[in-house]
């Protein structure tokens, strides 16, 4: 367990923390994602019934993925850092 | 009251021990000068003890506080005299047979017979003052009460020891002159100006005894004017929340601040008090605003309290400073209530600000940590902080976390946090401290690891619901809703 002044040194010392996403680009991040999401959100309520359905769940997943990080990037563009 | 030191083990024994084998090396106070800066909420005591050694290799000198003293003493800190490192600081704690409170100070040199040393003792009183008369009608002016005892006591002889009291404005309406004293031959108090002097008393033997006190200490009350209001804060509740995704330090306070001034006689006139805010003349125990210094580099700062949104505020940011250095800029913003504060009123509010987290955490590669500081308050000079807790909110899926605060707090606990997009909750880290005053501006420290997983663990969460929809569509459609087969 260090102490208090070691403690206070590491952290003056270390690189400052910065973001895997630079945070000036959540907000167009977000509309892209989003965008993403309603197009193939739409893409997919226009897909036929198939016996496998193969295409409806790609279209699904890759939608729910892209929707997934383009709310988190939204969340965080409006102001609610989560 | 929150000390930067920790209190030893040998706590326990000291309770048995004589006075005498705990003032372990044998000193001699060869003079004493107290000095004591009336305020409001808080009182600045400073004494300067002049210390000479009767023993060889003499480091551990030991100071008393009364009983009284104690209860009010929220900060204590001690040097030698011209420099600024504190000295180690230890606690005895309460010494049944003489009815002290025992500290020892460590010298940082040992001295032999006849070396001398000067230690300056700092420490700040809260609540020892109170307003007198009670009450005051709006108009009227304020004035304060302190007690305090009239020797300083010591478990060494004291050659030769003074109390200097300086009053915030030469209107002191009345002080106590001791009669009966023994230590003196001349006038035991001269007041010049603003500050009254007591003293000096000669020939002082080991004082730290119950039965010096009975016998020979005496009381002394100042009462005087103070031209400010006497603000308290009782309740503060600050919560700084930790965001990775928006690279987002948020901190949030929740105060309840109280006017400890003299009780409002009578009733509340806007007429009067807006004639006093025309011609200048306000009241001294009003608070029509409050001024705060709030860190660099900060935006979005909201202020509101239960009716809703305050908008009479002035801010006037300065752009972040980097992380780990001195806080020289503020931002500065003057809140107005919704009301002036009157004596005896109170006002609860919530102000907060978001900033950018680069200026309060730093990555260490190494170890994979992240360390995060965040200041314990927002410092206002001047005013007492009464009951405080702060909670740190670190990002989802947190784990190896390690806190180190400044001053030990009363309580120390994690728990869990959910908020927004959260599926399992986040750490969060809450520390309790009582009697904070304008020399408590420290910073906690907070380490922790977050692994790459963690972060996805919210896009995920959303894709997860969406996907849940997805579903639900697919098996709208496969569902047959027609009245009659075709």
């Amino acid at each position: 367990m260090a102490d208090y002044q070691s403690i206070q040194s590491l952290h003056k010392s270390t690189p400052a923390f910065s973001p895997t996403i630079p945070t000036f680009l959540l907000p167009y991040l977000a509309f892209l994602l989003l965008a993403a999401t309603f197009a193939l959100a739409f893409y997919f309520s226009t897909l036929p019934k198939e016996k496998i359905p193969a295409r409806e769940l790609a279209v699904a997943s890759t939608a729910s993925l892209l929707g997934g990080f383009g709310v988190v990037a939204l969340f965080c563009s409006v102001g609610v850092y989560v | 009251m929150p000390r930067h030191w920790r209190a030893p083990l040998s706590l326990l024994l000291s309770a048995f021990l004589p006075l005498c084998t705990l003032a372990a090396n044998s000193f001699e106070n060869t003079a004493i000068v107290r000095t004591v800066e009336l305020g409001g909420a808080l009182v600045h005591v400073t004494t300067t003890y002049a210390v000479k050694a009767l023993e060889d290799g003499s480091s551990v000198y030991t100071i008393a506080l009364g009983e009284r003293e104690h209860a009010h003493t929220a900060w204590l800190e001690a040097k030698l005299k011209g420099q600024t490192e504190r000295l180690p600081l230890e606690d005895f704690g309460y010494h049944r047979d003489s009815g002290f409170y025992l500290y020892t100070i460590e010298l940082p040199k040992a001295l032999n017979v006849n070396q001398t040393s000067n230690l300056v003792i700092e420490t700040v009183q809260t609540h020892a003052t109170y307003p007198w008369p009670e009450e005051a009608a709006q108009k009227d002016p304020q004035s304060l009460k302190y007690h305090s005892e009239l020797l300083v006591l010591s478990p060494y002889k004291t050659a030769v020891q003074r109390t200097k009291i300086r009053s915030p404005s030469p209107q002191v309406h009345s002080y106590t002159t001791p009669e009966d004293v023994e230590f003196t031959t001349d006038a035991v108090v001269t007041k010049a100006g603003a500050t009254i002097t007591y003293g000096p008393f000669y020939d002082i033997p080991p004082s730290a005894i119950q039965d010096f006190v009975d016998k020979k200490q005496k009381e002394i009350v100042i009462h005087y004017a103070f031209d400010y209001p006497v603000l308290e804060i009782t309740e503060l509740r600050r919560t700084a929340e930790i965001s990775h995704w928006g690279a987002n330090l948020n901190i949030q306070d929740n105060i309840n601040l109280h006017n400890a001034g003299p009780r409002l006689k009578g009733h509340f006139s806007r007429l009067e008090h807006q004639s006093q805010a025309y011609f200048g003349k306000a009241a001294p125990h009003v608070l029509p605003s409050l001024q705060l210094h709030l860190p660099a580099g900060i935006h979005d700062v909201y202020y509101y309290d239960l009716v809703g949104n305050v908008s009479t505020s002035h801010l006037r940011t300065t752009p972040s400073t980097p992380k780990g250095t001195e806080a020289n800029r503020f931002s500065f913003l003057e809140l107005r209530p919704r009301y002036p504060l009157l004596g005896g009123w109170n006002y609860s509010f919530t102000l907060g600000w978001d900033s950018s987290l680069s200026d309060y955490a730093g990555f260490d590669s190494k170890t994979g940590k992240y360390v995060v500081g965040v200041p314990i308050m927002t410092v206002i000079p001047s005013v007492v902080v009464d009951d405080a807790e702060v909670a740190i909110i670190l990002p989802e899926g947190a784990t190896d976390v390690d806190y180190y605060a400044p001053y030990p707090a009363l309580s120390e606990s994690i728990s869990t946090h959910i908020t927004y997009l959260d599926t399992i909750g986040r750490p969060k880290v809450t520390l309790k401290y009582q009697q904070l005053t304008d020399k408590h501006g420290g910073v906690i420290y907070v380490t922790y690891k977050v692994p790459f997983t963690a972060h996805l663990r919210k896009p995920v969460a959303v894709a997860t619901a969406f996907i849940g929809f997805f579903a639900l569509a697919f098996a709208v459609k496969r569902v047959d809703i027609r009245l009659r087969r075709k």
